[in-house]
């Protein structure tokens, strides 16, 4: 992506304001791409403390580069491509502690959740964390780069050509990645009730 | 329209689940399944992943998140004590740094003889908690959040843990 | 003579390197609206230590007991922000007791958690009951045959101590 259409991107702009020293417009970035950020994460690793924890790292790193920032791409693929490094390489890191604790990040017998009574029924609730159970776990089988391809397309509503440059990869491998994890997330999925 | 299927391009009825095809295309599609079983099928089913995938939120960022990001940004900018000593002879040309580096070394050890004590204070980072306190807490917390005594707080969706 | 030298230099050299400008960058402004909580209990501290400080005193304990205090931790930083809001008030009030009254609930709640279900269910309706009656009232309940009677002896220390120790959380 050349210099003349980053112009056409407004995070881009103010990633180049951050680089002159105007610091509020790092805060603007950071309220408008937090969210997306953790949520992709969270998605991605399976527990919220740890994808708050790499958004952290995530957001410093920006900070850190902003002395040597180009914009070369468009700013959100610069932004996911350091958040997928870095979720890859804590899930490759942290597997073997994984594969010894539950996948939930709540169990049923959590200690808090006796705090405040829930709305709606039991077997409503039921109904939903059985569903979102198998909705994790099937994402979570997925091989890892058609995973992160599911959740920045589905999850970002990103471009087939913007989640290749995240992924170094071509659209068509990118359309083929997706193509083949929604495939094996139909035959998983398609029989879940949808409350 | 040839079915998709048979023409080795099913990944037409996932886009179109998706809402990702353009409307001619759409419109084509939308015809053919009118009459193909297996196509309309195999779109509602990835219909039903897509939508039963939106199952899946995520929980809201939390409210400390902005400050624990800026205190270690802060935390990277503070220069340690060394920098703050040698920031000002940065700039110094090498003739006048080298025997003023000299000098001041000798003092150094001049100053460390006579007065053989004297030692960097070791830097710690004020706000650490031992292990062992976190223990404590979370064990008090456990205690008390098996007091459920708040009346059910007004939600706008099912969010259960 | 030659500690006046020493002194001297060593004076000139501390005052060149407090009067250096000390800031390379200055740490970009935090944006409005995004507030602090309030109570800085030893797990959000812990929470804002860096990941390789937390895991330096992860490391001091045995494996398995490290794993169960990350699971709990997760746990805890899972909550949905409400609750834990909530739940942070209650342990900030809690943690202001004194020593001795902090014991008393612990045991309590101990005690509470013991109880089937039902009992559990009961037991805290009326520490909330309990919360908003006046002391003279709650005494008085307290002392009465049909108390006695709904309420086992442990049931009725429960209730007592929690209502009186432990704070509601603010509506």
């Amino acid at each position: 992506m050349g210099v003349a259409a980053a112009a056409l991107d407004y995070d881009a702009e103010l990633m180049l304001r951050v680089k002159d020293g105007d610091s509020a417009s790092f805060g603007q970035l950071l309220d408008k791409h937090r969210g997306s950020v953790v949520h992709f994460l969270y998605r991605l690793v399976g527990e919220q403390a740890v994808a708050e924890e790499l958004a952290q790292e995530v957001f410093l790193r920006v900070y850190r580069s902003r002395g040597s920032y180009e914009p070369t791409a468009k700013f959100t693929t610069w932004l996911f491509r350091i958040a997928t490094h870095l979720a890859l390489n804590w899930l490759r890191d942290w597997r073997h502690e994984r594969n010894q604790e539950r996948l939930d990040d709540g169990p049923v017998d959590s200690p808090y959740r006796r705090i405040y009574d829930r709305e709606p029924s039991i077997e409503q609730q039921l109904v939903y964390q059985v569903n979102l159970d198998q909705v994790r776990r099937a994402v979570a089988a997925l091989p890892e780069k058609q995973r992160v391809a599911v959740l920045m397309h589905k999850y970002e509503e990103m471009e087939y050509t913007q989640i290749a440059k995240v992924l170094g990869c071509s659209e068509s491998a990118v359309k083929s990645l997706l193509f083949r994890a929604y495939e094996t997330l139909r035959a998983r999925l398609a029989h879940v009730e949808r409350s | 329209m040839t079915c998709p299927i048979e023409k080795g391009k099913p990944e037409l009825l996932a886009e179109f689940a998706a809402g990702e095809l353009d409307m001619e295309t759409a419109s084509a599609l939308e015809q053919h399944m009118a009459g193909c079983g297996v196509c309309r099928t195999r779109a509602a089913e990835h219909r039903a992943v897509w939508e039963v995938l939106d199952v899946w939120e995520a929980p809201p960022v939390s409210a400390e998140f902005d400050r624990r990001l800026y205190r270690r940004i802060e935390a990277e900018a503070r220069p340690s004590w060394w920098e703050r000593i040698v920031e000002p002879f940065r700039a110094m040309p090498l003739r006048q740094l080298v025997p003023l580096t000299a000098t001041t070394c000798l003092l150094m050890v001049g100053v460390l003889l006579e007065r053989p004590g004297l030692t960097v204070p070791a830097t710690r980072h004020a706000d650490t908690v031992r292990i062992d306190q976190v223990e404590r807490t979370l064990d008090d917390m456990e205690l008390l959040g098996e007091l459920g005594d708040a009346q059910p707080a007004p939600r706008p969706h099912a969010n259960v843990m | 003579m030659r500690i006046g030298l020493y002194l001297g230099l060593a004076i000139v050299w501390l005052g060149i390197a407090a009067a250096a400008d000390s800031a390379p960058s200055t740490p970009p402004e935090r944006p409005a609206g995004r507030q602090a909580q309030a109570a800085q209990n030893p797990i959000e501290r812990w929470n804002e230590m860096s990941p390789e400080e937390r895991e330096r005193e992860l490391a001091k304990l045995p494996p398995a007991r490290a794993r169960l205090i990350r699971q709990r931790l997760r746990l805890y930083n899972s909550l949905p922000p409400e609750e834990k809001q909530a739940l942070t008030e209650r342990y900030h009030a809690f943690s202001q007791l004194p020593p001795d009254k902090q014991d008393i609930v612990r045991q309590r709640l101990r005690e509470f958690h013991q109880l089937p279900p039902d009992r559990r269910v009961t037991v805290n309706g009326e520490v909330r009951r309990f919360r908003s009656m006046p002391e003279a009232q709650r005494q008085e309940v307290l002392n009465s045959q049909e108390f006695r009677a709904r309420f086992s002896p442990t049931e009725q220390q429960i209730i007592r101590d929690i209502s009186t120790l432990v704070e509601a959380p603010k509506q």
